[in-house]
């Protein structure tokens, strides 16, 4: 084991990269993460830790699909780390390598908030996250090619594990095959094209605009021709929305979250939280049928 | 020392920049509107958000600036038009109707328009603690400009606020003055709250503002305390939430709190000098 001082050390902006490093990185890294799992991602506040943080860094694991744009650019402007901006040897971009859903084909500010890399929340597919496991790897070898057996060896066994588990997530959602489901903002859309299930009705008319009225009629029209009997919401999303439109339709509000630790007994555990996820999922639409 | 690395700018924005709102905020106080500024920053911030609905990107088009500063100086005219003198309806509620329509109007304008929320947010919510060079030093260009203007005018602007009796009978076109009073404080506020956000602004306009009237009848003195006051609490605000690293605690509200430990010391000092000498003369009642 290198000693603490000697470690390298690791700041994630969303806790699903904190995840996924302390996982790779083992005793040998120290992992700090930006954003609370329970915290809307697209607005993280500043505080004065996260630039010490930063300052410190040898590692910055960014989701790098504009999903942090409002607020880590400042940030990372005011820790001064040559190592950790882009293009740094210690700058993770996980996005790189991953085919992005919902890029727009022309960029327009009038369809909501849109990024124009496409889709930011590509880890809710845990295929992705093999592969951003990958990158962060690669990085940590690099700065610290004495442990990187070490490193390899945990990324190979989160490998293996990941291929077992979306085996086992897979057969579990397989009954639901071509089930439509509503969610607050496009957040499952990986999940579901990953395991077959239909994400296309949100409760935002546009990405980050919140609900409104005409909007959620449309929304309850759609719910009740699809027979569409579940609303996933996520801890920092209006579940008052979620609950009106459900109590409407007949539907169930159904509790998940996207980070390591949003739901009871995840925290800092991406394959727990995917766990969580999917059997929250099965049971409400097991219920739903 | 961190200090002069990482935190130099908002160090120095903490320095430089609130002796011209410390200024303004004596006149504030003294006129009895103290939510005006809260109400000019909403305005400025309608302009950005009619800006980014026509399609403007703020930080990178002129568009949402030209549209904040002409809403401001709209603002200014219409918070000097409406300094009447109506027995029923205090120019307080006035400026609370500005704000809450004006803020009301920014949320109708955005729920078309995609960073919504985010442009609202930069625009209230300036966080001291990102601020860059660039900003510092254009604003601190800006308020020396402004300042300038309040020297070289300084017996009109007291005269206005302190004592209008006087001015009206000395002819002086009120509303014009009004205007140009409203206008510099409208930039003021407005460059002041994308740095620091508007609890900051508030805070940096009445706290200093009221401990100098707590403890001095004249205005050069209250001026002073209120400096001293300022400069107190936004240093150990800082200081505080950089230091106290277990805590972690976010830096603006820090030094919103170290300003209210401020006043409490301020009115402490005043029992204390109540005690042996009565302060001055009460002052002359406003006119109703």
């Amino acid at each position: 084991m290198t000693s603490l001082l000697l470690a390298l050390k690791v700041v994630a902006t969303t806790p699903e990269y904190g995840a996924i490093a302390a996982v790779v990185g083992g005793d040998q890294v120290k992992v700090t993460t930006l954003a609370k799992p329970t915290e809307d991602p697209h607005f993280v506040d500043a505080k004065p830790s996260h630039i010490v943080a930063l300052s410190r860094a040898d590692v910055l694991i960014e989701g790098g699909a504009d999903l942090e744009v409002g607020w880590l650019p400042p940030l990372v402007e005011g820790a001064r780390n040559a190592k950790i901006n882009a293009g740094g040897p210690g700058h993770v971009r996980a996005s790189e390598g991953i085919q992005l859903l919902d890029v727009p084909v022309a960029l327009d500010r009038s369809l909501g908030d849109l990024h124009a890399a496409g889709n930011p929340h590509f880890m809710m597919d845990p295929v992705n996250a093999k592969i951003v496991a990958n990158h962060v790897c690669d990085v940590f070898c690099k700065l610290d090619s004495g442990s990187c057996p070490a490193y390899q060896k945990n990324r190979d066994a989160l490998d293996a594990k990941l291929t077992a588990k979306l085996d086992e997530w897979g057969k579990a959602l397989a009954p639901f095959k071509g089930k439509p489901i509503v969610t607050y903002h496009p957040t499952w859309r990986y999940f579901a094209a990953r395991f077959g299930l239909v994400s296309e009705v949100y409760l935002e008319p546009k990405p980050g605009i919140p609900p409104s009225p005409p909007h959620l009629a449309e929304v309850m029209q759609k719910m009740t021709e699809q027979k569409i009997g579940v609303v996933l919401v996520e801890p920092f999303q209006s579940r008052k929305t979620a609950e009106a439109v459900a109590q409407r339709t007949g539907a169930a509000v159904v509790d998940v979250c996207q980070f390591p630790g949003g739901l009871p007994g995840t925290d800092g555990d991406y394959v727990a939280l995917l766990d969580a996820d999917v059997k929250t999922i099965v049971t409400a639409l097991a219920a739903a049928k | 020392m961190e200090i002069l690395t990482l935190w130099l700018w908002p160090l120095l924005a903490l320095i430089m920049l609130p002796a011209l709102l410390v200024y303004f905020g004596l006149h504030v106080v003294e006129r009895g509107i103290i939510f005006v500024d809260l109400a000019l920053a909403q305005i400025a911030a309608l302009g950005v958000c009619v800006a980014v609905a026509l399609g403007a990107h703020p930080g990178h088009d002129a568009l949402p600036w030209v549209l904040s500063l002409t809403f401001t100086l709209l603002g200014a005219g219409l918070f000097a038009w409406t300094r009447f003198r109506h027995p029923r309806v205090p120019q307080e509620s006035i400026i609370g109707i500005i704000y809450v329509v004006s803020a009301a109007a920014a949320t109708l304008v955005l729920s078309h328009t995609a960073e919504g929320d985010e442009a609202l947010k930069n625009l209230l919510v300036g966080n001291v603690l990102l601020v860059t060079k660039g900003e510092v030093l254009r604003t601190f260009g800006l308020f020396v400009g402004i300042a300038v203007v309040h020297v070289l005018l300084r017996k009109r602007f007291l005269m206005l606020s302190f004592d209008e009796e006087a001015a009206r009978r000395k002819g002086i076109s009120i509303r014009t003055w009004d205007f140009l009073f409203y206008a510099t404080f409208g930039l003021t506020v407005t460059s002041f709250v994308q740095i620091t956000g508007v609890y900051l602004v508030f805070s940096y306009l009445i706290v200093p503002a009221v401990c100098g009237a707590l403890l001095s009848a004249r205005i050069r003195t209250r001026l002073a305390i209120g400096w001293v006051v300022a400069l107190f609490a936004g240093i150990s605000g800082l200081v505080l939430s950089v230091k106290l690293e277990s805590a972690d605690l976010p830096t603006g509200p820090t030094i919103v709190c170290c300003f209210g430990v401020a006043l409490i010391a301020c009115a402490v000092i005043m029992r204390l000098k109540k005690g042996s000498d009565p302060i001055s003369a009460p002052r002359e009642p406003r006119d109703a």
